[in-house]
């Protein structure tokens, strides 16, 4: 019997402090109560019910004093929609009800195919279905001249393989993909991927089960870049991971609940989201994040348009205040993730000092180096990469 | 008794039927129709683009092939977990159905009230608290250590034995619940007249009041066996890598490779699988009053 480590404390502010990653998980549970408590838990789930105030119409109908906008859960900060509300003079209807991007783009194709509303003019998925959305042609194109803030944005991110020249989609958070552990549990500094593998953590690893955000740092390990795109590569770190979990080695595949198996000490190494575990160590010194040796992925999640928009001025006012580096230097604060605007520490520390300071908000060039990102992929391939690693999950 | 009420009301011949309308058109529509499409897409091929699929019905019959040789072992897993839930949920809940039907007197309704109060929370909720209860540095966990009842694993989270755990949990009022419905109606002097014959206990017990509560046995089976069959909350957050259930891979298939044909078609394995499963037994139980 290995020696169990000391039970860590649970991070008290658990409820205030779920970030939008780690809510996504919740958004899995929610579908599975949902099947079992039938529709009227899907409706309670929606958020503040006041479809029934809003006209029923097709999309073409236009407001141009009113923003409806559609965001993951506690991803802005406080007093960000009554500043922009102040600053613009729209009113804001605020909702955070984009819990997972599968479930959100099952909720509004039908309704997008067919060209009617879908009760928001502004939304934030991750650059994945924004590459989609794109293919479908379903986003409006942005009219540079209403975002004049727009050069604000990373070079790197505005080179993008999803939509170059982001001439459908701004960048709104990116954040990394690595390695979470437990300092305390696992007796040394976890560096790469090699060490998920210790035969000493057998049975206490977590992996995603998402393939890209699962595989990416697999197939840098195994010296293949996943910017390459190459499904044999892909295949070739899904049969690691296959040969790991019939060994007894990983414990589950996780969804975005991976956090609170490392907060209770059940698993002491894990496929993690840097912006968590900034906030879950601030309750918890010994757990640390690291971008391992081989490298690690990110992901970005932009802010589009739909094509059934009421107010697409309205829309692109707001991407131009969430451009703005000291606006968004806010939301940072709040957020914890990695911006995406170049260069907002001058804005950062004049608030926020620690964040600043926080190289998991404010990565150094040498972590930045080792990120590497998908390419956007047909749908083909897509369907493909989904397949082959749910045949890894789901055995 | 059903002939004295048929030839009372023989002047209305229509009212049973409209009395049985509106289930029927509910059923009709929310039951009957989604079936026939489910049955539809399973005999369908992927067409069209991948994220909008169109099904082109086309007799696909090997997706039933593909779908039980490539997901066998987790069809076998589902049911051996469910058959285990089902039987520790019986072995715990006849018991338990006995004493309060017989001997719990005024706390009756008390201890039935316990016996349903774990479902004002929600199903998910008490499965996640299973998560904390369970985990590796918890006092389970020690104890089973202790006891030396731990599984190889050195863990109980994220094992066989926390999914079948779970699944009891979960569905143990559903076989209390008829179980008692059925010991409820046994007359106590059928058991006193047994004993007057001279009749042992468990001889009594055997011959008079399990017999007659064969229908609370099947009903309360069903209630379990069924559901647990196609769970994939349990398995999803009690179990591992390697306690994957078929509800877990109908939701993947759907959700997550849109392969809706396949997902179709391991929903009508499972459900053909449940129907000659219940039937058999139904049968070999020789009852077929549900209560």
């Amino acid at each position: 019997m290995p020696d169990r480590p000391k039970r860590l404390v649970v991070p008290s502010r658990r409820v205030p402090d779920l970030s939008r990653r780690r809510f996504l998980g919740r958004g899995a549970a929610g579908m599975a109560a949902a099947s079992i408590l039938g529709p009227g838990f899907l409706a309670a789930c929606g958020g503040d019910d006041d479809e029934s105030t809003e006209e029923g119409g097709g999309g073409a109908e236009q407001n141009e004093n009113a923003l409806r906008v559609s965001n993951w859960p506690f991803y802005i900060s406080e007093t960000f929609v009554a500043d922009f509300e102040e600053a613009s003079g729209l009113s804001v209807d605020y909702r955070e009800d984009f819990n997972d991007n599968e479930e959100w783009f099952a909720r509004v194709r039908e309704s997008l195919e067919a060209n009617q509303d879908i009760g928001a003019d502004l939304v934030i998925p991750t650059d994945f279905m924004v590459g989609r959305l794109i293919g479908l042609e379903w986003l409006e194109e942005l009219d540079d001249a209403n975002i004049p803030n727009k050069g604000n944005l990373r070079e790197d991110l505005l080179a993008s393989t999803i939509d170059d020249g982001r001439r459908y989609s701004l960048p709104y958070m990116s954040g990394m993909v690595g390695l979470a552990y437990n300092r305390a549990a696992t007796g040394r500094d976890i560096t790469s991927v090699e060490d998920l593998w210790d035969p000493a953590f057998a049975g206490r690893v977590t992996l995603f089960s998402d393939a890209q955000d699962g595989l990416g740092m697999i197939m840098l390990a195994n010296g293949d870049d996943p910017a390459d795109g190459d499904i044999e590569a892909i295949q070739r770190a899904a049969d690691v991971v296959a040969e790991q979990r019939d060994a007894g080695q990983i414990r589950r595949f996780t969804g975005n609940d991976y956090a609170d198996d490392l907060a209770a000490g059940n698993v002491v190494v894990a496929q993690a989201y840097s912006g968590d575990i900034v906030q879950l160590a601030a309750d918890n010194p010994d757990l640390a994040f690291v971008v391992p040796e081989g490298g690690g992925t990110t992901f970005v999640d932009s802010m589009i348009i739909p094509i059934t928009t009421r107010n697409k001025a309205g829309a692109e006012a707001w991407m131009d205040y969430v451009y703005d580096k000291a606006n968004y230097a806010q939301l940072i604060s709040y957020i914890q993730y990695v911006p995406v605007l170049s260069d907002i520490t001058e804005e950062l520390e004049a608030i926020d000092p620690e964040s600043a300071a926080n190289p998991l908000i404010n990565p150094p060039p040498d972590i930045l180096d080792r990120l590497s990102t998908f390419p956007a992929f047909d749908d083909e391939e897509d369907a493909a990469i989904a397949a082959l690693y749910a045949d890894v999950t789901a055995e | 008794m059903a002939g004295t009420a048929t030839s009372s009301r023989r002047r209305n011949p229509v009212a049973p039927y409209a009395m049985v309308l509106p289930a029927l058109v509910y059923l009709g529509i929310f039951f009957l129709v989604p079936l026939w499409s489910l049955l539809r897409t399973s005999l369908s091929r992927n067409g069209g683009s991948v994220f909008l699929p169109t099904l082109e019905f086309d007799w696909a019959w090997s997706n039933y092939g593909d779908a039980f040789s490539d997901y066998r072992d987790q069809i076998v897993r589902s049911f051996g977990y469910a058959l285990a839930a089902t039987l520790i949920c019986l072995v715990l809940a006849y018991p338990l159905a006995y004493v309060i039907a017989f001997k719990a007197g005024r706390w009756r309704n008390v201890v039935l009230g316990l016996v349903i109060l774990p479902f004002f929370v929600t199903f998910l909720v008490r499965t996640l608290a299973w998560r904390i209860i369970l985990s590796d540095d918890g006092w389970v966990v020690s104890v089973f250590d202790a006891v030396g009842l731990l599984p190889d694993e050195g863990r109980l989270l994220s094992t066989s034995w926390a999914v079948v755990g779970g699944l009891v949990y979960n569905f143990l009022p559903f076989m209390v619940l008829p179980l008692y419905v059925s010991l409820e109606k046994v007359d106590p002097r059928l058991m006193e007249a047994a004993a007057d014959l001279y009749s042992s206990t468990w001889r009594g017990f055997r011959k008079v009041v399990l017999p007659l509560t064969m229908p609370g046995v099947l009903a309360g089976s069903l209630l379990v066996f069924i559901p647990s069959s196609g769970d994939f909350v349990n398995a999803q957050y009690l179990g591992g890598t390697q306690t994957t259930m078929i509800g877990n891979v109908i939701e993947r298939q759907f959700l997550v490779v849109h392969d809706y044909p396949t997902a179709a078609a391991l929903s009508f394995v499972l459900m053909a699988i449940i129907l000659v499963a219940t039937l058999a037994y139904t049968r070999a139980l020789g009852t077929e009053d549900l209560v």
